[in-house]
């Protein structure tokens, strides 16, 4: 335990740069082509998260057979949100751009 | 052993039970758990296992939706724990939303087909649940019974224009660096 | 191996469902990979997280009839996208502090194994 304590700031795995971004708002891109932005409090190694204040984004083609079927987004809020590891693709800490 | 929070668990025992719950063919509390210290949860450890989540569903009429988008109701007689199942007086239900015939059609369809017994690996469920027998027999809000062969047609048309769209949805998509969830699987 | 690694890999194992053990009877929205929408009561989960909730409503009725008889289901855990869950049910500190927990777990165990 004390090791482990020790071993807190280290970063020899990719799970311990996610347990940094604990706290912090993170960019999750998930299949189904979604992607989120929220404050991530949990996480587990599967990549199962809980984040908060989540701002959803999905992008999805307008299907009404226009001759260019355009790409559109859907914005989605959610106050807290739980997502299953085996839809995420990546986490990464946000930067405003 | 150092102490217990919302992350520690005492080890789950091997079957669901415990006072006053023992299931069918399961032996009665003492022989197997007896010997265990008193569990420092409020919420019984049998509660959550996949075995105690079916067995409250064992015997009852289910409305079971698989993962190629197939709704079959019948009654659970057997399961284990990766929720492959026994289904008895399986029926198939086939829904056509409105819209489907034409763009005027306001109203959805459905029939249903007779399957018999089926056995489902678990791995193609993607949720049952019991059915209320008092709203059984009402036709859901929206959908009318039809005849099932226009169903039927009807249901192919749409899965094939689904189909079409979302090729051409991965395809589109493909060149902003997304893939679909379940490349080459039609869900819902 | 020992009795402590033992309890150690069950307790990694269960993290995530211990965590929607303390949401049992909160009412959640289940949100699946195939886009339907289940708002009901957390009743019970289990440690593949599959889910169990009473008192079901689907968001979209009209797309989805078939759960209109349907009043409690068990979702396969492997076909949940999100689980959205109501913000005041989560205890943000304790939840964050048992993942640091859990991390630390992860690093002790990955030293001795």
């Amino acid at each position: 335990m004390a090791d482990a304590v020790e071993d807190a700031g280290s970063v020899s795995e990719p799970m311990d740069l996610v347990r940094l971004l604990l706290d912090e708002v993170v960019c999750v891109k998930l299949r189904g082509d979604r992607e989120l932005k929220g404050r991530l409090h949990a996480y587990d190694s599967h990549c199962n998260l809980v984040l908060g204040e989540v701002e959803e984004t999905i992008y999805v083609v307008d299907d009404e057979d226009t001759e260019e079927d355009d790409l559109k987004t859907i914005s989605r809020k959610s106050e807290m949100l739980f997502v299953r590891g085996d839809s995420v693709v990546l986490i990464s800490p946000f930067t405003r751009s | 052993m150092e102490h217990l929070s919302i992350n520690d668990q005492p080890p789950p025992p091997p079957f669901p039970q415990g006072p006053g719950q023992p299931g069918p063919g399961m032996p009665p509390p003492g022989l197997l758990g007896g010997g265990r210290p008193p569990q420092p949860q409020q919420l019984p450890a049998q509660m959550f296992t996949t075995a105690a989540q079916l067995l409250d569903l064992t015997d009852k009429k289910l409305m079971v939706a698989l993962r190629d988008g197939r709704k079959l109701t019948g009654i659970l007689r057997s399961w284990d724990q990766f929720a492959n199942l026994v289904l008895q007086q399986t029926k198939e239900r086939i829904f056509v939303p409105p819209g489907t015939q034409s763009p005027t059609q306001t109203r959805g369809l459905y029939a249903d087909v007779d399957r018999g017994l089926f056995v489902v690996r678990g791995e193609n469920v993607l949720l049952m649940g019991e059915i209320d027998l008092d709203r059984d027999d009402d036709p859901p809000p929206g959908y009318d019974p039809a005849d099932l062969e226009l169903v039927q047609t009807l249901a192919k048309q749409k899965k094939a224009e689904e189909k079409a769209k979302e090729k051409r949805k991965i395809k589109k998509l493909s060149t902003i660096g997304f893939e679909g969830e379940n490349v080459g699987e039609a869900l819902l | 191996m020992n009795a402590r690694h033992f309890s150690s890999v069950v307790q990694h194992i269960l993290t995530s469902s211990s965590f929607f053990k303390t949401l049992i009877d909160h009412e959640v929205t289940v949100e699946l990979k195939n886009d339907i929408q289940i708002r009901g009561v957390l009743k019970s989960v289990d440690q593949f997280l599959n889910i169990k909730l009473d008192n079901i409503q689907v968001v979209e009725e009209l797309k989805y009839p078939h759960l209109s008889a349907v009043k409690n289901v068990f979702i396969r855990g492997s076909v949940v996208r999100y689980v959205h869950l109501p913000q005041e049910s989560v205890d943000i500190q304790l939840l964050e502090d048992a993942t640091r927990r859990e991390a630390a777990n992860q690093a002790t165990k990955a030293k001795q194994g």
